[in-house]
């Protein structure tokens, strides 16, 4: 009798587990519903994205061919500048010895010395031309360092298309842009006219040739 | 003694530049390389260089390994060494200072700072 009371409640218990667990699946079904509609609309989401990465990625080797375009360009425009300072400053030069010759012929001029001090002048302004020209070899590592950024991140890019690939979520055509494989720039590279890195260099090159004397010093001391 | 320069940058321009400010300041005696590699056969092959002018960033070999392997050779290890670059920041200075350059110009530089850091190393050496 003791033994069928508890089989009974057993039964009993395991009927109430049921009873929970129905309860629960009840509750759960909406929210089963809700994570069904949410994947039913990610999925042309998913189809946006790899049509967006698709197309971002075909647009990469254009941006990097430009970029190198820029960079070609800028190299010739400053080749064929330095081209005329040199002529520039072979003209000047051959004035300036001509305005000397006069000088010498015809004695201490004050027009003749008016103009040589003029030529000298020009001859500065031309020189200093080289100064500003330094900023394409800058701009031109700047330039490399954005094209490693565009190579990084067509790497990546092109890494999900290939995620998206195995999937089978759409046909992915492969594309390549080669960037060279030697690539060396300076990604810091500045153009300033502040000095203020030169100042730096220069109190860096001080203190190590001032350290370098005080042991040659202690070195002939030691000697001696 | 008369100064024979080894002037290095892979930038045509660079080298153009700096060569045009070593005349502006009365050195005509220049011969130029394109990469470390190509600076170090040069000076393996001509004995009258006497002075090295080099960038930093360069494909192949850089600067800075162009400095190691100068300085690690006994042949020209003591050649004076001017490094000339767009690195500005102070790691970078005394990573070089540390590879034994001579003296350090930062790009944009003047004909005049060439002059100043040439005359400072032929004076201390």
């Amino acid at each position: 009798m003791m033994q069928s009371n508890t089989s009974f409640e057993n039964i009993f218990k395991k009927l109430g587990d049921l009873k929970d667990f129905f309860v629960y699946g009840q509750k759960l079904i909406p929210i089963l519903h809700k994570i069904l509609n949410f994947m039913h609309d990610t999925v042309p989401l998913l189809e946006n994205v790899n049509h967006s990465i698709q197309d971002s990625t075909s647009k990469i080797p254009k941006a990097a061919r430009q970029i190198n375009n820029i960079t070609n360009a800028t190299e010739v425009a400053t080749t064929e500048i330095l081209d005329i300072v040199d002529e520039l400053a072979l003209d000047i030069a051959d004035m300036q010895n001509k305005a000397e010759s006069l000088r010498k012929k015809y004695g201490n001029d004050k027009d003749l010395n008016t103009l040589l001090a003029t030529i000298e002048k020009i001859k500065d302004g031309v020189i200093n031309i080289s100064i500003p020209l330094q900023v394409q070899d800058i701009t031109s590592q700047q330039l490399f360092a954005v094209n490693h950024m565009i190579q990084s991140i067509q790497e990546r890019l092109g890494a999900l298309l290939v995620e998206f690939k195995d999937k089978d979520i759409q046909d992915v055509p492969d594309i390549k842009f080669d960037f060279p494989d030697e690539l060396s720039f300076n990604a810091n590279a500045r153009y300033e006219k502040t000095n203020k890195s030169q100042s730096l260099a220069d109190s860096l090159v001080n203190e190590k040739l001032k350290k370098a004397t005080q042991s040659e010093i202690d070195k002939l001391f030691a000697k001696s | 003694m008369a100064l024979k320069f080894l002037v290095v940058d892979d930038s045509v321009t660079m080298r153009r530049i700096v060569a045009n400010s070593l005349k502006t300041i009365g050195h005509d005696l220049y011969v130029e390389a394109g990469d470390g590699r190509e600076a170090l056969t040069k000076l393996i092959s001509d004995d009258s260089i006497n002075f090295v002018i080099t960038d930093w960033n360069m494909p192949e070999v850089s600067g800075l390994e162009l400095v190691k392997a100068i300085r690690s050779n006994e042949k020209f290890g003591s050649i004076p060494i001017l490094m000339v670059t767009t690195r500005g920041l102070k790691e970078d200075i005394i990573e070089a200072l540390a590879a034994k350059v001579n003296n350090y110009v930062v790009k944009p530089f003047t004909p005049q700072i060439l002059k100043e850091k040439i005359e400072q190393i032929v004076s201390s050496s």
